[in-house]
Order: structure tokens, then sequence, then C-alpha cells
């Protein structure tokens, strides 16, 4: 209890000082309402709106300001999705694919204003849900983490590049993993980080230093999305705003126990390396339809359906923050966006961090969520105008903003080439099936992982059971075989198999 | 996946991207051959044992990309791709999408290549918005490749003209873009009587990279693409000598 009042204390005091500063708010008002926006235009998504920002704020304000902008943008975009999702039937983000499911039925039967009051609350609720985890938790795991040395850093990092292979795959796994491969080959290019040997430079100086995490960035999440974009689209015909956004109190109280539910599965979901606000908002709307009494109306216009997915995407952003910053392994997509806002302030997130970078992150958050509670709460009408705005003409400024973004922190020509270059393998990745997150996530974890598996292979002198030799490493070991061995089809008959036979 | 359709157009389509994969895998193990992988010998000085090798880790991935690439190729074959590889259906071929994306990638590559190092970054930009906003607007082909071709007028001769980067400060390709960018906004004009998205154009491909340029060149004190182009010299210009003294004092 004591360690929990510690870090209450600690949070307060970066708190306070945060809320003491003017300029915070002029970031938090900016960043909330153009992370709402970017989540509220069906074609762009949270990934998109952090990445962009990292361009604008990541290295050119102090790292607090720059981490205000980012958040914000962040959890604005998460809950900017609900939008479309409510009055549109489009999922404005993957992480609010879910939403549509009973939010577009809602505001067909006239309660369109009651589901984004709503929303709007459970987001909130939720995203404080996996801040607090974030609070806590994150310092349990600091102290662990101390023991963590190479050989489960390098373990760590190919579970997370496994993982997010495993559960982005929109088609067969194995495209996950190949773009988890191609990843991380793409990291290997540059000088290695150990002994400075060139690899893959073809003699270009550009790429002595690797790829930059800003272009890649750029080139794999924006790039694609223009060329998708730029498309005739028939204009969206929202739903009209019925009834009023402002929750009723008494409604909120009688679903508090979905809520609490749903932002615990997000944040343990969001917990997960690799694993983004997509996956949390589908798991918790399938726990929410099989443990709730009224699973069956579940797509037909349930509040508790439409609140299982929304609290649960908002507070996957705590826990993917967990990862993070306790082993420098993004928890999701645009945590991985995040990171390479951290890299690029020469901050290395993992055990060596900071830890008043920590508190100011949960203090963020705080601040962030409430400024989006009162945002979606009385500017609701201001967003739902947004929703008309043709991807034609937003999608071209997309591509300006980008251009000049991945220009400005490298300062060259050759990043926006290698952003082009980037964004059209993804383009033809996207076009195959091929899920664009663990491309990046291999980029960023990359060089952590070359360079701890080598190390490891160093202390040891080559002896390879230095990876099953310690406890956690064993333990590691054991959850990356597992986890490549489970989708083998021999062993996944056997399974299905044998649990036809227990039946 | 929607149908059975899609399905086999995206076998099809694997089993073209198995073997891109396959060969580049292949291509880059070669390559990995560079690195010394066994202590090898650099100006005299013996590099590591083969565990810390630089080559090692890369060595992995290529390998495994090389297994994945044929497990990828083999689900493709076993679902019919390599029958339905050189048919149209396995192509997926489409007439509109391909110009569409033919179109679009040429716009891309002249935006990135050509105008940004070259032509002031607020024309070139203009110019962008403006092309892409009316050639894909409605969805008709005519247009995207009149959006196209102007873009490529500007990008090529900005190449041709001051391709080495001790000429890129030349303002005639910023010159060529300002006519080109005023002749499509006109054309944008004629053909647009009703459409409110293609009437607000002009307004958005001036106000945004004004605004972007500015504030991270004024604002965040960046470095911006071509600060020598015609326009932003001018800006510059004004914002340190006529306007900054104004605050300043």
């Amino acid at each position: 209890m004591e360690f929990v009042f510690g870090q209450l204390s600690g949070f307060g005091a970066a708190f306070i000082a945060l809320v003491s500063d003017p300029l915070t708010y002029a970031y938090l008002v900016v960043s909330v309402f153009l992370g709402i926006t970017f989540g509220a235009l069906p074609g762009l998504t949270a990934t998109l709106a952090v990445t962009i920002l990292t361009g604008f704020f990541g290295n050119k304000i102090p790292l607090d300001y720059s981490l205000i902008a980012l958040l914000g943008a962040y959890v604005g975009a998460i809950y900017g999705g609900s939008y479309p999702s409510i009055l549109l039937n489009i999922p404005g983000t993957a992480a609010s694919a879910a939403t549509a499911m009973d939010g577009y039925p809602l505001a067909k039967a006239g309660r369109g204003g009651e589901a984004l009051g709503l929303t709007t609350t459970a987001s909130f609720i939720g995203t404080l849900i996996g801040t607090f985890a974030l609070l806590i938790f994150v310092w349990v795991l600091l102290l662990i983490s101390k023991n963590i040395a190479s050989p489960e850093k390098a373990l760590l990092a190919l579970f997370g590049i496994l993982l997010s292979g495993t559960l982005m795959s929109e088609d067969l796994v194995i495209k996950g993993w190949i773009a988890g491969l191609i990843g991380l080959a793409m990291a290997m290019v540059g000088l290695d980080p150990l002994l400075s040997e060139p690899r893959y430079t073809f003699g270009w100086s550009y790429i002595l230093s690797g790829f930059q995490v800003v272009p890649v960035l750029m080139g794999a999440f924006a790039i694609p999305q223009v060329i998708d974009g730029m498309r005739h689209m028939p204009p969206a015909q929202a739903m009209a705003l019925k009834g009023r956004v402002l929750p009723n109190l008494k409604t909120v109280r009688k679903y508090l126990p979905t809520i609490s539910r749903s932002g615990v599965i997000g944040t343990g979901v969001g917990a997960l390396p690799g694993v983004g606000e997509d996956v949390a908002g589908w798991v918790s709307y399938g726990v929410g339809k099989s443990v709730s009494k009224d699973g069956a109306k579940f797509g037909k216009g349930s509040l508790e359906g439409l609140l299982s997915s929304e609290t649960a995407n908002n507070a996957c952003i705590g826990g993917a923050l967990i990862p993070l910053l306790v082993l420098g392994i993004p928890g999701s997509p645009p945590a991985a966006a995040l990171m390479g806002a951290f890299k690029i302030n020469n901050v290395i997130p993992g055990p060596t961090i900071d830890p008043d970078i920590i508190l100011r992150v949960v203090a963020i958050m705080v601040l962030a969520s409430f400024t989006m509670f009162i945002m979606g709460l009385f500017t609701a009408r201001i967003f739902i105008k947004i929703l008309h705005i043709p991807q034609t003409v937003f999608l071209p400024v997309v591509l300006v903003l980008t251009t000049i973004g991945s220009f400005s922190v490298g300062g060259g020509i050759n990043d926006l080439y290698l952003m082009l270059a980037v964004g059209c393998v993804a383009y033809f990745m996207n076009m195959l099936k091929y899920p664009i997150a663990p491309l990046v996530i291999g980029v960023i974890l990359g060089g952590l992982f070359d360079e701890t598996f080598r190390r490891s292979l160093l202390i040891s002198n080559g002896d390879l059971s230095v990876f099953a030799s310690r406890p956690v490493a064993a333990m590691l070991l054991v959850l990356n075989v597992t986890l490549i061995l489970s989708q083998f089809p021999v062993i996944k008959r056997t399974f299905v198999r044998l649990k036809k036979g227990t039946a | 996946m929607d149908s059975d359709n899609d399905r086999a157009i995206l076998r099809a389509r694997d089993f073209w991207g198995a073997l891109v994969l396959m060969s580049l895998s292949l291509f880059f193990l070669w390559r990995t051959g560079d690195i010394p992988l066994f202590g090898g010998n650099r100006a005299g000085v013996r590099s590591a044992d083969w565990y810390n090798s630089a080559a090692i880790v890369p060595l992995g991935i290529f390998s495994a990309l090389l297994v994945l690439s044929t497990v990828m190729m083999t689900v493709a074959i076993r679902a019919g791709g390599a029958k339905t590889a050189l048919t149209g259906l396995g192509i997926g071929w489409n007439r509109l999408e391909a110009i569409r994306f033919a179109t679009l990638a040429m716009i891309m590559f002249f935006y990135i290549a050509g105008l940004v190092p070259r032509v002031d970054f607020i024309l070139a930009s203009g110019l962008l918005i403006t092309a892409l906003t009316f050639g894909y607007h409605g969805g008709y082909a005519a247009r995207m490749i009149l959006a196209a071709v102007a873009m490529a007028l500007c990008g090529t001769y900005a190449l041709a003209a001051n391709l080495p980067q001790s000429e890129w400060g030349a303002w005639d390709d910023d010159s060529l873009t300002a006519c080109v960018w005023t002749a499509l906004t006109i054309w944008v004009g004629l053909n647009s009587r009703g459409d409110k998205v293609l009437r607000a154009v002009p307004i958005i491909a001036v106000v945004a990279p004004t605004m972007l340029v500015c504030a991270m060149a004024f604002g965040f004190r960046q470095n911006v693409p071509n600060r020598g182009g015609i326009l932003f010299k001018q800006i510059e210009y004004h914002y340190y000598v006529t306007l900054k003294p104004v605050w300043g004092n």
C-alpha cells in the first residue's frame, strides 16, 4: 500500500507541474482536437496521427510538450474513431471496428446522441483505467526488468515481432511473420551496432547510419493510406444526431461493471507486445458477448456491446505504454510511432529510463483523457461536421504534411526518397494482405534484437544454451517456440481433435 | 475475404509475392557473404568469431525469409495460384484501377524526386493538392491523366534543367510550376461548376502549404525544403527584415 501511495504522490507532483504550466493547455487542446479529427476521418488512423505529429513535434520542442502533443493525439484519435462507426457505420480507425456493430444500430434507432455520450464517458474511464495500470505495473515491472539481461531482451524482441505478426494478420499468419522479418531485415542496413561493419549499404553513405525511423513510419503508414484513399467515394450519409450527448449518470452507473471489465481486458491486451487497440476492442466485445446476460442483443444496438469495445480500445493505450516504457517494446502500432519520437529525442525506453518521464507520461495521459472527455461532450457536433469532408480533399494535405514532417526530422531529401520507397513496399504489402504493423515493429526492434542476440552469444562464447539456462530466458524461449508451433497445421489439427475428444 | 474469387486473386498474387520474396532472400543471402562470418581479416585486424559476426543475424533473417516464402509459394500453388498467376483473374487487372495507380505513382514520384528538392515548396505542394483533388475527386480517368501530365511536365523539367544539387536554387522551374498550377487552377474553376469541393481547392492549395512551411520554418525553426524558392525566399526575407523587428523592438 505504501508503494501505491508513493506512486500516487509522485504522480501528483508531476500532475501539478503540468497543470501550472499554461502552455500545457495549448498543446493539449490542439493535439486532442487533431487526434479526434484524425480518428473521425475514415482513411486516417491513430497511428498516422501519432506518426505525422512525430514529424512536427518529435524533436522540435521540449520533450514534455512533445509527449503532450503525441499522447493527446493518440488518446483523441482512438476515441475519435467512434464517430464514423456510430454515425456512418464506417470505422474511423481499426480500433473502433467493433464499435460500429452496436453503435450504428443505436444511431439508426434515434439514440445516436446517447451512444456518443456513453462512448465518450467509457473512453474516458477506459483511458484512466489503463493509465492507473501503467502507473502501478510499470514500476513493478521496472524492478523486475533490472534483472533482464541480453538473452531475455533478444527473446522478448523476437516475441513482440512474432506475436504482432500472429495477431495482426488478416489472411495467413505466415504473412505477419514475413512482414516482421522484412522489418528486421530493414533494421540490418547500415553499420552494425557492435563491430561497425557496414551491411547492405551499396556504397551509399546516407544509409550507413541505418534507416531513419520517422521516414520509415511515414512511408509505412501514410503513403499506402494516400494511394488507397485517392479514389472516388460517394458522399457519406451520416445519421442525424438525435438526443442529448451528455450521458445519464444512472445509465453510466448501470454499465460500470461492463466498463470496468472492458478496461481491464483492454489494458491486458495492450500490455502484450505489438498487439493493438483493434484486437483489444474485439477481444473485449467477444468476452462481453459471452458473459453478458444480454449477449444475444450484441450487434443489434446493445449499449453493453458498444461500451465493451469502446472502453477496451482506450484502456489499451495505457497498457500499450507498459512494454514500451519498461522494455522498449511497443505495445501497439501507435506506440511504435511514439517510440520513434522517444528515439529522435535520444530517450531510450527500457529499464534505464528516467522514472520522472514515466510519471510525466501518466500525468499527461490523465490530462489528455480529461480534455478528450470535455471536447467529446461539448464539441461533438463540430466533429460530426468533419465526417463530411471527402478523402480526396484531406489526403493530399496529409501527403504534404508527411513530406515536410519527414524532411524536417532528418533535414535531408534522402529521407523523402526512403519514405517513398517504404511507402510503395507497404502499399503492395497491404494489397497482398501483409500487415504493416509487424514490419514497423521489426524495424524498431531490429537493432535491439541484433545487439542483444550477439552480445548474449559473445558472453557465452557462442554457447546457444545461454537462451535457455536463465529462468526468464527459458520461459521466453518456450513462449516463442510455442507461438510458432501453435500455427503449424499438424499441431492445430491435433488440438482440434483433442478438443473434440474431450467434448 | 469477400468471396472465393477474391481468394483466388489473392493466392495468385501470393504466388508472385512469394517469388519476389524468394529472389530477394537469395540476393541478400549472397550479399551477406561479403560480411566476414568466420573471423575475417580487415586491414590487418582480425574480426570476431562467428557468433559475434555482423553476418550472423542477417543470415538467420534471410534464411528464415527464404523458408517462409517457400512455404508461402507452396500455399499459393496448392490453392491454384500458380495456374491463374498469368491470367487476367490472377493479376486482378482492372483498367481504371491501373490508370489510378500509375498516375498516382507518377504524381508522387515527380513531386518527391523532382519538385520538392528544386521548386519552391508552396508552389510544388499547391500544384500537388490541386492535381490530386481535381484528378481523383470524381473518379474520371481523363482527369487523373491530366493531373499526372501537369505534375510530370513540371517534374521532368525540374529534373532535366536543374538535376545537380548545385542548381536546385534556380528559379526557372519555379516559374514553370507557377504557370502550370495557375493553368490547372483555371481549368478546375471552369470544370467545377456546382461542385463545392472543387471550388474550395484553390484556397486549400494556397493556405495549407503556406501555413505548414511557415509554421515549420518560423514556429519550430526547422529546415524546410528549398529555402531559396521563389516565394519562400521573399516570405523569409520579410519575416526577418520587415516583421520581426516590429515585435523585436
